[in-house]
């Protein structure tokens, strides 16, 4: 009886949960398996109109747009431009329209008349950086330090040079990182319900509901209080979904326009082009170690390819301690849409070199793998999680400990690892409402969304534990506006935002129910006991109320409190270490991983089979992003060249692997973190390392497609 | 998709009739055949093409033609997924058992024609995109042959230098098929290996010689001679879901420690089932060992004339023969 | 216009629609099943899997016109198919998905579902590598696929029970 405490909230013993961190089925399990879970792109309200965006075909254009042509369509009801002039990169959207039906609004769109001259673009790292090359903006040059023109690096680079000149092994090499998709399966979009008048509800696609009001409000002319977000389910987002987009601004464009709801959903092609991507890098390092496995100099020179952005931050030598580092971090822009947050931004691309450069030099000294990696990580949460990964991935039975397979013969099976590191706390803003019905009925109310990420189960879990009750007692109520506020779910805030509000109001709820049945029960307020669905005086357990009868002593109006954000609650500081064995062809170049081990901490879990989808769903974009995922830009046309899913390729069933995720049950803290990024981070880098490890083939850019195999084993031979 | 007419006529002489009458560039877009639909819809919602009208060939009798083997008889609309799931066929014909389960997905087998297979449109990411006009599409330029060209031929380019897309033209050919077509003027009967066209002896618009108003009936398959096996080995870059990289249809009659007779056709590499006739003649009457299936390989290869991102091609090719060769002499494929 | 006449889970439908409207548009946007899902469009995702006289096809490449003549089953008609059949409770591939968390944000699942259950009703005891043969057409974001696979072989295991 954890949450009996009196006092402040806590978590309580993890042996006396009764809900929390027990496998709980999600509760949109019921009606998602039905198909009667309605995503906003499935929403239809009466009298509601289908948009489509018209998106220019070229990378960089002054351009003029004609809207006339498309109102010639009978059921076409409104086209407008969205913005004039310019164009930065392909696919940007520069008119809308809006029709009867989907097929009548592509009409349209393909009706509109867009005038445009081609302008000089690059859409490669190799043009942005030539000699001459045409400027991406005038806002900045082509190639430019992140950190602003008086950045001249991180680090003392004289003490590195000298560093790597005193070590006894030296490693040079370029990794390149291809552009990852977020792909998700729902589009990006939303509907803009309004119908004339001063209020409007937005269904939206969105990672942050409360958000969206004061986008949607401008362009629906309206005040932002009386424009209503629902979110109540959601198909994906990975850190894509931040804004509402240009479909979202033109679908509530044109809803104001003409006083019907306008539905607007991006087709695949458009989510592929402007809709997210996780920005590539180049990262060009030198670094050296000493015989005895100590790391003592890193020189890095990263470029990160963020489109017209500037791309995330993360930086080398990631999170190994090395003696003397030096960093040039660049922004190199191209004319392709910005990248956007995507499961730890910066992270994967800096984990993949940096965890590639420490094999190098362990190969390079005769270390051991995981030995290396340990004498260069301090934190002792790592130790144990590589030892652990290394035996259950069977490292110490593996043949290939100190130096690579040779690549010969038909077949060779190698073993790689990873680390990783992510905060995962959340911070204030929100609040929960927990209420009790007279009728037994619990509410658990807070706006934020659930991405997929289980949100929705844990909204009924934690007062579930309060109350002495089972998550399916509790009906949750996420994803709108008029809940009291969420928060937006990206870099993993969400948990350790929300849970610590719904632990506070549950608490509170509880502490006023003890209050009220404290009469009833003829005992004081502090001995009155909720559980296993009943309520009863400490001293007496036999002679207690079931949770309906108590509930009935309640007054008509029930008993509700409010909870806020308790920073007690929760913490940050995510680690992980993962490991992954895999089978390279040596015949045809093709990379099988054949299991895939995690080990992470991330305090308390609440529910564990929620975080085990978690957990697995990262090591299988970390497959992608290793093997399969690159967008491919036309460096000559300027366009995305397989910007669909059938030449952008995910993986599917038969690339999944044997895959473990394990918590790291030596991280004891009660508190709550997120585990949306740390998972996503280290996979790439260990699936690389595997193949070396393999057949000694080093390959430095992902993905690391058949092609790049047998080119690298050529190179052995 | 743009909007379009839809006949559904019932007999071949009836849908024939539907279809263009005419042969320029302009006549082809006035009606196309409709069969599984799983490439044309597709087409039609990247806009590559834009029919007046599809003429549905699902209600036309005398498509459905379905002998098992060992003699086989496939009516164009046979799916997919009935080949794949024949233990006859498996039996008989093994490449073409494997080649037709090798295709998309089950979802996809379960809908695509046999005919709609072998008539597919390329895959070359450049003739699927709308903006970009390239000789497929009736432009002055093959994008591929100086750009992104991973995926494209090795062998038999230009002026295009697509790879045809069809598992089961691979192995139909190396099977020895016989297509039968039907137009205004009846019907006509050829060997499956002249109905595909290299870009620089047919239309380049075109893989294949079936005309705008022309139906493909059925195909056959003689028997297997006596002691002859085959295999189809397709290299994917995505298992679960995806076209052949390069693949390779072998069949070969294997006595003792011998090669007796064999027959090689290799497909992704080239626009048109490519037949390996020299590295046939090599493997005949060859000692059955690693060091012959290499040299077969190398054989096979030789002429190869890779771009500039497809070079991979060679020793991925050379790879899947070698396997290919092991298979059938007993060892495993994978 | 054209009038079609088609069999959607068991009932039989009078709908005017387009003739070059796919079964996907028909479905989602004249009759209101939305939930088979539009992913891609172009056959690269499985999200619109439908069951066409109980194998699994996908909507998006498929006419409404051609579905005439079918039994088409959606995600929505599982449950009466099951019950319909004799079964009780709820149908063994729908309760494994829920019991396994064979979801994230569950926009691939339906599509999932009935991929799982053709290859149930055709071999009702598959191996994990038939299941992931069969469901290998269906794309997975989240990538829920390691607990999909679970509930597909538990979804075997009750299938058997209720056969």
């Amino acid at each position: 009886m954890t949450s009996q405490d009196n006092g402040t909230p806590s978590w309580g013993a993890r042996a006396d949960h009764r809900v929390l961190n027990k496998d709980t089925r999600r509760l949109s399990g019921p009606e998602k398996v039905k198909g009667e879970a309605i995503y906003s792109i499935d929403r239809h309200v009466p009298d509601m109109l289908y948009g489509k965006l018209v998106c220019i075909p070229v990378a960089k254009a002054e351009f003029t747009v004609d809207v006339d042509p498309a109102m010639e369509i009978e059921g076409v009801v409104i086209a407008i431009p969205l913005r004039e002039g310019s164009t930065l990169y392909n696919g940007q959207a520069v008119a809308a329209v809006a029709a009867e039906t989907p097929e009548l609004a592509e009409d349209g769109a393909r009706a509109v008349v867009v005038n445009y001259t081609p302008q000089g673009f690059v859409v490669t790292a190799e043009s942005a950086k030539a000699p001459g090359a045409p400027q991406v903006s005038s806002r900045s040059p082509n190639h430019a330090p992140r950190g602003g023109s008086n950045d001249k690096g991180r680090g003392d680079m004289d003490a590195t040079m000298e560093a790597l000149d005193a070590s006894d092994f030296v490693v040079e090499a370029e990794f390149d990182v291809a552009i990852q998709h977020h792909a998700c399966l729902e589009t990006h979009g939303l509907l803009a319900d309004f119908k004339g008048g001063d209020e409007a509800t937005i269904y939206a696609s969105t990672q942050v509901a409360f958000g969206i009001p004061g986008s949607a409000a401008g362009p629906l002319g309206l005040d932002r209080q009386n424009v209503r977000c629902v979110v109540e389910h959601m198909g994906g987002g990975f850190g894509a979904k931040f804004s509402m987009d240009v479909a979202g601004r033109a679908a509530c464009l044109m809803a104001a326009e003409v006083g019907r709801p306008v539905s607007m959903f991006n087709d695949r092609r458009q989510e592929f082009e402007t809709s997210g991507n996780r920005s590539g890098s180049i990262q060009r390092i030198k670094a050296g170690v000493a015989k005895d496995g100590e790391i003592l100099a890193m020189h890095s020179d990263m470029d990160k390819l963020g489109g017209v952005g500037r791309g995330p931050g993360a930086v080398q030598p990631y999170i190994y301690n090395v003696l003397e580092s030096f960093t040039l971090d660049y922004a190199l822009h191209t004319n392709t849409d910005s990248s956007r947050a995507m499961r730890a931004p910066g992270h994967p691309q800096v984990s993949f070199a940096m965890e590639s450069v420490v094999d190098m030099l362990a190969y390079g000294i005769g270390a051991d793998l995981v030995e290396i990696r340990k004498r260069n990580l301090s934190d002792p949460a790592y130790h144990r999680q590589l030892d652990r990964v290394a035996q259950e991935i069977g490292w110490n039975e593996h043949q290939h400990r100190t130096a690579p397979g040779k690549g010969d013969g038909w077949i060779a099976e190698g073993i790689g690892f990873g680390v990783s590191t992510w905060g995962g706390g959340g911070g204030p803003g929100a609040a929960a409402e927990v209420r009790i019905e007279r009728d037994g009925g619990v509410t658990s109310s807070i706006g934020v969304q659930d991405l997929g990420t289980g949100v929705r189960t844990l909204v009924a879990m934690i007062p579930a534990e309060e109350f002495g009750l089972q998550a399916s007692d509790v009906l949750p109520r996420i994803g709108d506006t008029q809940l009291p506020n969420g928060v937006g779910s990206g870099g993993s805030v969400t948990t350790a935002s929300v849970a610590p509000c719904l632990k506070d109001a549950s608490h509170k709820t509880r502490l006023a129910f003890a209050e009220h049945l404290a009469s009833v029960l003829k005992c004081e307020a502090k001995d009155v006991t909720f559980a296993d669905g009943k309520v009863f005086a400490k001293s007496a357990p036999d002679r207690g109320l079931t949770w309906k009868d108590a509930c009935a002593t309640l007054p008509a109006e029930g008993l509700a409190r409010t909870g806020k954000w308790i920073g007690d609650l929760q913490t940050s500081g995510a680690h992980g270490a993962q490991a992954a064995r895999v089978q390279v062809d040596l015949m045809t170049g093709a990379v099988k991983v054949l299991k895939m081990v995690a080990v992470q901490d991330s305090g308390l879990v609440l529910n564990p089979l929620t975080w085990r989808s978690q957990v697995n769903g990262a090591m299988i974009q970390s497959i992608g992003l290793a093997l399969y995922e690159g967008r491919v830009m036309e460096p000559d046309l300027g366009i995305q060249i397989n910007a669909n899913l059938g030449d952008y390729k995910l993986p599917g069933c038969m690339e999944i692997p044997e895959l473990v995720a394990i918590v790291d049950d030596e991280d004891t803290r009660q508190a709550v973190i997120g585990v949306g990024e740390p998972p996503a981070i280290p996979g790439a880098g260990a699936i690389a390392n595997a193949i070396h490890n393999a057949c000694g083939a080093r390959i430095t850019s992902l993905p690391i497609t058949p092609d790049k195999v047998l080119e690298a084993l050529a190179k052995l031979s | 998709m743009k909007s379009f007419e839809l006949a559904r006529p019932t007999s071949l002489d009836e849908a024939i009739d539907l279809l263009p009458k005419g042969r320029g560039p302009a006549e082809i877009d006035d009606a196309r055949p409709l069969a599984g639909g799983q490439d044309i819809l597709t087409e039609m919602k990247d806009y590559l093409i834009t029919p007046k009208r599809l003429v549905d060939l699902a209600g036309v009798a005398g498509l459905d033609a379905y002998q098992s083997a060992p003699d086989l008889v496939l009516g164009s609309l046979t799916r997919l997924a009935r080949i794949a799931a024949d233990p006859q066929i498996a039996l008989h014909h093994r490449a073409l058992s494997i080649a037709a389960e090798s295709v998309a997905s089950v979802q996809i087998r379960n809908q695509a024609t046999l005919g709609g297979n072998l008539c597919q449109r390329p895959r070359c990411w450049y003739y699927r995109n709308e903006s970009v006009p390239c000789i497929k599409k009736g432009g002055a330029e093959c994008f591929a042959e100086s750009g992104l060209n991973k995926y494209n031929a090795i062998f038999g380019g230009g002026p295009s230098y697509i790879v045809h897309p069809s598992d089961c033209a691979t192995a139909l050919v190396l099977l020895d098929a016989t297509v039968t077509k039907r137009g205004p003027r009846g019907e006509s009967r050829m060997p499956l290996e002249q109905f595909f066209t290299l870009p620089s002896e047919g239309s380049v618009v075109r893989e294949n010689v079936l005309k705008a108003n022309e139906i493909l009936v059925q195909v056959e398959v003689p028997a297997p001679k006596p002691g002859w096996t085959s295999t189809y080995l397709k290299f994917k870059e995505r298992e679960s879901f995806d076209f052949a990289m390069s693949a390779v249809a072998l069949s070969a009659r294997i006595e003792g420690d011998t090669i007796a007779e064999a027959r090689m056709v290799l497909g992704a590499v080239a626009p048109i089932p490519w037949r390996a006739g020299e590295a046939e003649s090599f493997l005949a009457g060859k000692p059955n060992t690693h060091a012959t299936w290499k040299e077969a390989a190398e054989i096979a290869l030789a002429q190869a004339e890779p771009l500039e991102h497809n070079g991979y091609k060679v020793p991925l090719t050379k790879g899947l023969i070698q396997k290919a060769l092991r298979e059938l002499s007993g060892g495993e494929s994978k | 216009m054209r009038l079609l006449e088609l069999e959607i889970n068991g009932d039989r439908l009078h709908v005017a629609a387009p003739p070059h409207w796919t079964l996907l548009e028909v479905l989602r946007y004249e009759l209101g099943l939305t939930g088979t899902k539009q992913g891609c469009d172009k056959g690269d995702c499985g999200a619109c899997t439908v069951l066409v006289d109980g194998k699994p096809q996908l909507s998006c490449l498929m006419l409404g016109s051609a579905a005439q003549g079918h039994a088409i089953t959606t995600i929505e008609g599982l449950l009466p198919a099951h019950r319909a059949q004799g079964g009780a409770g709820a149908d063994p591939v729908q309760d494994a998905f829920d019991r396994c968390g064979a979801l994230q944000c569950g926009f691939c699942q339906p599509g999932m579902m009935l991929s799982a259950k053709a290859l149930l009703s055709e071999n009702p005891t598959p191996t994990s590598t038939d299941i992931k043969h069969a469901l290998s057409g269906n794309l997975c974001r989240c990538t829920g696929y390691t607990q999909i696979l679970e509930a597909a072989l538990l979804a075997a295991t009750k299938t058997e029970e209720v056969l």
